[in-house]
């Protein structure tokens, strides 16, 4: 006779029969057939058998389970049996979540975030602080909450066990991945913050300010990057209005010098009235400013000469100034960028910002002081880590001497040689020139700064456009593993691939589910305040379902060239043979993710996963799994997408002619990178051949990385070795401060150290 | 007397900055990379222009 049972906490509670019959009933139930007679008796054959068993000692809980599902089977009722047993793994997931989200949380508690790894998963924020540490506890409980209860067991098998890699995890049921800002459109008649009304800005400097709070509120509403596709366009708007405020202004105080009478303010605003429209920088200055001065000299007290000579002074005039306001905008709005905080303070945003194709003279004027802002670094000279700044690339507009920005191409990349800024994106490139159309800036391709690329449009045609747009949420499969596994067999990777493929497409459209099933409201600035692609149409309460669908969903990749070793000894880099290979892998994702937009008319594309959190993950767990192989696994990391090894020898040119085939398959997204020691990134013509070839090779957006270090204590900024060049003291290490003041008098962007006077 | 003159000396355990770019996004210290990103770091070679 049962009396009690021994509960997993080891809590010994009293038996109760009904309640192993009630979970049979369900089970039951589910199955669709018995009733609760039937129920009974199969509880009651589980607890005879269990009687058997354990005699006068009282049975574990698992043991009761047990019996229970024997006695299902045994009465040939396989199909609840099978719901029985699903039900109890699936409680056991969500008893081991619980378990190892406080462990997790333990850890986040009480270890330092340079010893736990764990803690640096995204290095944008300080897991030692307060906020970072509530951030990462939050996201600690939705992985568990979303792992247990939103995956099903065979999602959550596979993104748990390193077959596939589920981004940004703990945003799961909350929201969407990017969008790219127009900046344009969300600044006509203003907008709202939420915590207040901005009234439509009138000057760059406030176009500037605004900008940095629209990247600052919609990273609130996103889990991924905030972008803007017209930097230059956008700003050269505000730069218009403060020209015409500032032309007026000196025209009143040219005007303030040669009279001396009451009125010089009402003659400035009759004579710019009489131009008929407002003072534009550049354009019909000489027509414009005759007029202007024909009201002046009409009014007879200044002649008609010397009238010309105040306008033209005037406009010299607003023209320095407007230029000198630009620069301090921009300046601002890279401070800003570095310096305000988001999602509970505990990140910056993670900003990109898209120029270099509005010729414009105040798209130029933009374009020329945002790049000398970033030039000029922040407060003691550091290199701004935000925004990311891309350079839009075109034959005809800046590539080609005699291009009308091809001064500014020019200086973009004495800049990135110095600062890492800006990347480059190649609208030449085929597969991104199919969509440019001359005069339409919102056909230009844009990124997002760490790759994403949003532009061929399934769901809607005529919207192939990457303003207003971003990706939904994307998942990575674990490549190198599908090799490892399919032994040299080729045909069983394919067949392998296209299960994983199937698997993260699925996967991909349950997020999509909980996505779309939001309304307006839980998006309070990205839908709110109509930033994204028709949903300026939604009412507050309404779904966001149909206008999401201009929106992407990925498949990323990781580690092609560990996949092409696995299966056929060695990778891309070192054969033509491979690079085949490697491209017929690549090319079946993206005809799977082609085919599937067709079907589903939503955009599936492939992306060159940006593999942060990734990076070490899969690698550790196919050691555990499959020991060291080499070239496979034989590092702490699996290559990034679709790159060349980063320790493999190849020159910069033939790791872009291998790369850049891959970019037009890739459609969600690429990089490719270079590697330049410290000389030769200060060597101008190297780098422009570096970024030539990219443009040459069809690479759609590849960044030239070379070391750039600083040392905060003397304030040096280049390449530092063991020892700073202008100290002379090692990392860590401390000189005096008369040293120090020394180096002040010979190097005035010594830092004054803070806290210390 | 300022707290910097009352110290015989500065920039103890003040560690160089290293910016490197990593998945796009540039980190002004290696110290919040995850291991794995700081093996990669490592293991990276130059490539050569000529």
């Amino acid at each position: 006779m049962i009396r009690s049972i021994i509960k997993r906490d080891g809590r010994v509670v009293l038996y109760d029969e009904g309640k192993i019959a009630a979970a049979i009933l369900k089970a039951l139930e589910a199955a669709g057939e018995g009733s609760a007679e039937e129920a009974a008796r199969v509880a009651n054959r589980a607890a005879h058998q269990i009687e058997q068993a354990c005699g006068e000692e009282p049975p574990q809980i698992e043991q009761i389970q047990d019996a229970a599902e024997r006695q299902l089977m045994e009465c040939g009722h396989e199909e609840a049996a099978k719901r029985y047993i699903l039900y109890r793994a699936n409680r056991t997931r969500i008893r081991e979540a619980n378990t190892s989200l406080m462990r997790t949380i333990d850890e986040i508690t009480n270890v330092d975030a340079r010893i736990s790894d764990m803690k640096r998963d995204n290095a944008n924020i300080d897991g030692n602080t307060a906020m970072g540490s509530m951030l990462q506890i939050g996201t600690a409980g939705a992985k568990a909450y979303n792992a247990a209860y939103l995956l099903t067991p065979e999602q959550a098998r596979a993104h748990t066990g390193g077959d596939i890699h589920i981004h940004d995890f703990d945003f799961y049921s909350l929201t969407t991945t990017c969008t790219q800002i127009d900046i344009l459109r969300l600044f006509h008649g203003g907008f709202s913050t939420g915590h207040g009304f901005l009234r439509e800005p009138n000057s760059i400097a406030s176009y500037a300010a605004l900008a940095a709070i629209a990247i600052q509120s919609n990273q609130n509403d996103q889990h991924g990057g905030q972008s803007i596709p017209n930097f230059d366009y956008g700003m050269a708007e505000g730069v218009a209005k403060s020209f015409a405020k500032l032309y007026l202004r000196k025209l009143q105080e040219a005007i303030e010098d040669v009279l001396n009478s009451e009125d010089e303010e009402d003659l400035a605003r009759r004579a710019v009235a009489a131009g008929g429209k407002k003072p534009q920088l550049e354009r019909d200055a000489e027509d414009y400013d005759a007029q202007v001065a024909g009201v002046l000299a009409a009014d007879g007290r200044i002649d008609e000469a010397r009238a010309l000579r105040l306008v033209a002074r005037a406009r010299q005039r607003a023209t320095r100034q407007v230029d000198r306001d630009t620069y301090q905008a921009m300046e601002g709005f890279v401070h800003n960028l570095n310096t305000m905080h988001s999602r509970a303070g505990a990140q910056t945003p993670f900003s990109s910002i898209n120029y270099g194709t509005d010729t414009s003279p105040e798209g130029r004027m933009v374009i020329h002081n945002i790049l000398m802002a970033e030039d000029a670094g922040l407060g003691h000279g550091e290199t701004p880590i935000f925004p990311i700044h891309i350079f839009k690339v075109k034959e005809g507009v800046n590539y080609n001497e005699g291009d009308p920005n091809y001064d500014l191409f020019k200086l973009s990349m004495k800049v990135s040689a110095k600062r890492l800024f800006p990347n480059y994106v190649f609208l030449d490139a085929p597969f991104n020139l199919q969509y440019y159309k001359p005069g339409h800036p919102e056909t230009e391709v844009a990124t997002m700064g760490c790759r994403t690329r949003v532009m061929g449009n399934v769901y809607d045609p005529e919207r192939q456009i990457s303003y207003s747009r971003g990706n939904l949420s994307f998942t990575s499969i674990n490549l190198p593993r599908l090799a490892i596994e399919a032994n040299h067999d080729e045909k069983a990777f394919y067949e392998k691939l296209d299960r994983m493929l199937e698997l993260v497409a699925q996967q991909l459209l349950d997020r999509f589910e909980i996505q779309a099933a939001k309304r307006v409201y839980n998006y309070p600035f990205l839908m709110g305040q109509s930033v994204w692609l028709d949903s300026d149409q939604l009412g507050p309460n309404d779904e966001v379902r149909e206008v999401l669908k201009h929106g992407t969903l990925s498949i990323g990749f990781i580690g092609l060239a560990e996949t092409l070793t696995a299966l056929y000894g060695h990778h891309h880099g070192e054969s033509d043979e491979m690079q085949q290979k490697g491209l017929e892998i690549v090319g079946h994702m993206r005809d799977f993710c082609d085919a599937k937009s067709q079907k589903l008319k939503m955009n599936f594309t492939l992306l060159a996963t940006p593999a942060e959190g990734l990076s070490g993950r899969f690698t550790r767990m196919d050691q555990k799994k499959y020991g060291i192989i080499p070239g496979v696994t034989d590092r702490e990391y699996y290559t990034n997408s679709f790159h060349i090894p980063v320790w493999y020898n190849i020159s910069a040119y033939d790791k872009i002619q291998k790369e850049g085939p891959y970019h037009a398959l890739t459609n969600a997204g690429h990089i490719s990178y270079v590697e330049l020691d410290g000389d030769t990134a200060n060597n101008l013509e190297a780098f422009e051949s570096v970024v030539r070839c990219m443009h040459d090779a069809g690479v759609g957006y590849g960044s030239i990385n070379h070391p750039v270090d600083r040392d905060p204590v003397c304030g040096y900024v280049g390449v530092i070795g063991d020892v700073c060049p202008r100290c002379g003291r090692r990392s860590g290490e401390a000189i005096s401060p008369e040293k120090l003041e020394e180096l002040r008098k010979k190097y005035p962007s010594v830092p004054v150290f803070c806290g210390c006077e | 007397m300022s707290a910097m003159q009352r110290q015989s000396a500065v920039g103890k355990d003040v560690e160089f900055e290293r910016i490197r770019r990593i998945t796009g996004y540039l980190v002004g210290t290696m110290d919040k990379w995850n291991n794995a990103k700081k093996a990669e770091e490592h293991d990276r070679v130059k490539h050569g222009t000529r």
